[in-house]
């Protein structure tokens, strides 16, 4: 049960990092110069469309994560705190953190990207998307070097 | 006009979220505490090395996540009704803190985790 809830946990994620990512290239590096290079066609995507995408696949993978990592407290982490992987349980605690403060900006972020550009929110908007790329950037890198942590060496 | 309180109400809880998170995160203050080895929840912040041996933690480890993240919902809930009755002209106000908060909520977590680095 487990495995499985955290295989559908890296699967959500993957998607919410593609989208988060995508969006956050169109509104800081606008398409400019060769638009038919892939960095040109990656970044040259309408941003406020995904969006809804990014809500909905972020409470989905905040869910998976909650759940999953009942199962990481009583299985997971007297492991690393016996092996003495302090580091790592100090990350994945900044991950949980992020990811809490995460799951509070997002009704700011939806409504930063339902106002018309040009708004005074548009400061907002970027910052929030930055913010909101770094959590899951930051969540998806630690969970995945957690998750493979006897094979990193630490 | 109910779509502009909205607004409101959605940026301070944003930045309200993120305060009260990082307060409850540094003061323990979870308002359940959860033990997942025995399927319990309790009302409050519990320690289980208040009550038992500390060498036996591991046999109940606590989890506040849970209950960090619950109480800063309520006060951001109670805040972000507020900022919703108040005049849409500080609309500006909570679009800052709305990103500024949060951003420094997560410098606050950096430094509430650095124990684990010193170990």
């Amino acid at each position: 049960m487990a495995t499985t809830l955290l295989i559908l946990h890296g699967l959500v994620a993957v998607a919410l990092i593609g989208a988060i990512t995508h969006q956050t290239l169109a509104i800081c590096a606008r398409p400019s110069g060769k638009p038919l290079s892939f960095f040109g066609r990656f970044r040259a995507v309408p941003g406020a469309g995904f969006t809804n995408a990014i809500v909905v696949l972020y409470l989905i993978s905040t869910l998976l994560g909650a759940v999953v990592y009942l199962y990481f407290k009583i299985d997971v982490q007297p492991i690393l705190e016996r092996d003495r992987h302090w580091h790592a349980l100090g990350f994945f605690d900044l991950k949980e953190d992020f990811a809490a403060i995460g799951l509070g900006i997002l009704p700011a972020y939806w409504f930063g990207w339902r106002q018309p550009v040009g708004s005074h929110c548009r400061q907002m908007r970027i910052a929030l998307t930055l913010l909101l790329a770094f959590i899951v950037w930051w969540s998806f890198l630690i969970g995945h070097v957690t998750n493979n942590i006897r094979g990193f060496g630490w | 006009m109910f779509i502009s309180a909205l607004r409101r109400f959605a940026f301070a809880y944003g930045a309200a979220f993120a305060f009260f998170y990082v307060v409850a995160r540094a003061r323990g203050l979870a308002l359940f505490t959860v033990y997942p080895a025995q399927g319990i929840v309790l009302l409050g912040t519990h320690r289980s090395r208040d009550v038992a041996d500390p060498v036996l933690d591991f046999l109940a480890p606590e989890m506040y996540w849970y209950g960090w993240s619950a109480s800063a919902a309520i006060g951001a809930l109670a805040i972000g009704l507020v900022a919703a009755l108040l005049p849409d002209r500080l609309c500006w106000l909570w679009a800052l803190c709305a990103w500024l908060v949060p951003s420094m909520a997560i410098i606050a977590c950096v430094h509430l985790t650095m124990p684990w680095f010193r170990l």
